[in-house]
């Protein structure tokens, strides 16, 4: 092969020393995206089993509706998905909330209606619009009992609650934080997931100390693994970490 | 060359290029979309819309790998240089997969809220001050926009309208590009990764641009100081009978720039090494029916004026040649670009 026999020129036809190895690099090329696109395309990890639940058709349960400030939902008449006893978190759809709607009827009995999210014992449920989602319910609201726990330190991540759920697949981790924090800036419920048990259960609904939303410091902590330390009640089968921001501090 | 503006100058191997390049974007993506799922044993599948980006993303993040290879591979092999001929059809084929991966980011984690979306992408996560978990999406808009820059100023008109030098800084730009790319993927999705398959093809990919860019800068400083000469009235570029016919010899000047001399036809003619279009090594280029040709895209220019053949008009200085006994020696003054100059001739006996 001579020197002159390999000079390309463009826009003219390819020398014919270089053209097996410019068809070995376009086979090359294409067959190496396509291997490429399967290497990463079965690279992805497992989002988990979190998801909203179409497959169970509308839940329509009835309870009496509490303010963490989040709303929560302790149910009295429930259904096959959500039994009596179950305290049920509500959100809106998309990254909304339904505070508007649940103040009115704080403490009261209320009917409310959606679909569920579920992951493990994790769940939620988003409400439809107007009073279809949430509405009084005739009777009279039973007292419903909080239990303090005491003062707990805990290790893990503050996630929002909805993708964490099963909004998003996947709906936690450093690369979903901005979603993340776009969900708690719309008050959709936040949750702590704990490394270890708290009283059974491995996630908490995490609220600011005095009775309010997370605390603005704490958007920079979530999504990553941290310690914190607050106050646990238990309402129902739901526990509710009343944070102390404080005390938030990155784990390595 | 052209003597007017048409969105492509369209030819038997840019066809051949684009189909090629179209088929290895489309099968990365039918295979990460549609048969990676399949093979994954998910209980519950990943978002679509989130599967979706991810393939735009990762395909992005590979095609801007493989054009940043090329630019190397081709200072090492000029074998390779075919591949550069028409590269920035990748590059704006590029920038619109990266749109796309965008896109269905904003559209879905940005979306569904009371805000604006774009609003969303800048404001929802503002934690500027630590490593995990920084805005990470910073990285991308920024990689973004000046793909969109690249690709929206990558016809020869910008080139003229901007002239080459300031065209060729703006798409330097590149390399910034690519390491906000690295960075985005750096502090986002390696992140959460549990699978390494990933965190390994990413950092080969980011290794092989680094590794090629490396090694062609190396042999750029060998090749360099061969070529380097003292400053002097008459610069000595080499000895006649190492010329061959058709091929020139290059030379560095004191000043930094490069000057080369072309034997055509038993005669010496010397110009300067960088093409009017893009900087080409026209040194390293061909004599072809009796005009320099460019290795790069093909410029061709008058050996002894430095000027494209009508009705072409680019034109590249001249400089002027004489022989001291087998010696050639160059003068480092380069002449008005376009300025003819009487070719020397090689005494009989000398190279064929």
């Amino acid at each position: 092969m001579s020197e002159k026999d390999s000079f390309f020129v463009g826009y003219l036809p390819a020398p014919k020393a270089l053209r097996g190895l410019l068809l070995a690099v376009c086979v090359l090329f294409v067959s190496g995206l396509a291997g490429f696109g399967l290497a990463l395309g079965v690279a992805q990890d497992d989002p988990g089993d979190g998801a909203f639940r179409f497959d169970y058709g509308r839940q329509t349960v009835t309870g009496v509706v509490e303010l963490t400030p989040y709303p929560l939902l302790r149910v009295t008449e429930g259904n096959e998905q959500i039994p009596a006893g179950h305290t049920l978190m509500l959100a809106g759809g998309g990254k909304t909330n339904v505070e508007d709607r649940a103040i009115p009827l704080e403490g009261q009995l209320a009917q409310v209606s959606g679909v569920m999210l579920q992951r493990g014992a994790l769940d939620m449920l988003q409400l439809r619009g107007g009073t279809n989602g949430i509405q009084a319910a005739e009777g009279a609201a039973p007292e419903m009992e909080t239990i303090p726990l005491g003062r707990w330190k805990l290790a893990g991540e503050i996630c929002d609650g909805k993708c964490l759920a099963g909004a998003m697949r996947p709906g936690r981790g450093l690369a979903h934080k901005a979603c993340a924090n776009l969900c708690l800036l719309g008050k959709v419920p936040p949750v702590f997931v704990s490394t270890q048990p708290v009283d059974g259960s491995e996630y908490l609904l995490v609220t600011g100390p005095d009775g309010g939303h997370l605390p603005e410091i704490a958007y920079h902590y979530v999504a990553q693994y941290v310690s914190l330390e607050g106050e646990v009640e238990r309402r129902g089968d739901l526990l509710v970490l009343r944070m102390d921001p404080d005390t938030l501090e990155v784990l390595p | 060359m052209s003597v007017k503006y048409i969105p492509v100058q369209w030819n038997a191997n840019k066809y051949i290029y684009d189909a090629v390049m179209l088929l290895g974007v489309g099968l990365f993506l039918y295979v990460f979309l549609y048969a990676a799922p399949g093979i994954l044993s998910h209980e519950r599948p990943i978002n679509s819309q989130v599967h979706t980006a991810r393939a735009f993303g990762a395909c992005a993040f590979v095609m801007l790998t493989v054009i940043l290879c090329i630019g190397p591979l081709a200072r090492l092999d000029p074998r390779f240089l075919p591949l550069l001929y028409n590269r920035r059809h990748f590059g704006v084929m590029t920038a619109f997969v990266a749109i796309t991966h965008a896109g269905y980011i904003v559209d879905w984690y940005f979306a569904f809220s009371a805000s604006n979306k774009y609003e969303a992408l800048l404001f929802a996560n503002t934690s500027y001050g630590q490593l995990a978990g920084f805005p990470f999406e910073a990285f991308g808009i920024f990689a973004l926009f000046t793909l969109i820059l690249l690709a929206a100023t990558s016809h020869d008109f910008w080139m003229k309208f901007l002239s080459p030098p300031v065209w060729k800084r703006i798409h330097y730009l590149i390399y910034p590009a690519y390491l906000a790319v690295v960075a985005h993927v750096s502090f986002g999705i390696l992140q959460d990764q549990q699978n390494h398959a990933f965190t390994a093809i990413f950092i080969g990919g980011a290794a092989a641009v680094g590794a090629l860019h490396l090694l062609a800068a190396l042999k750029d400083r060998r090749t360099d100081a061969a070529l380097k000469a003292d400053a002097a009235d008459w610069v000595p570029v080499c000895d006649v009978s190492e010329m061959k016919d058709g091929f020139a010899k290059i030379k560095l000047l004191a000043n930094g720039e490069r000057v080369a001399v072309y034997l055509n036809e038993g005669k010496l003619s010397a110009i300067s090494n960088a093409c009017a279009h893009q900087n080409g090594p026209l040194g390293e280029g061909r004599i072809i029916d009796c005009l320099v040709t460019c290795p790069w895209h093909g410029f061709q220019y008058d050996v002894t004026n430095g000027r494209s053949p009508a009705p072409f008009t680019e034109k590249i200085p001249t400089y002027n040649l004489k022989l001291k006994g087998t010696a050639v020696l160059v003068h480092p003054q380069a002449n008005v670009p376009g300025t003819y100059v009487e070719p020397v001739p090689v005494p009989q006996g000398g190279p064929s």
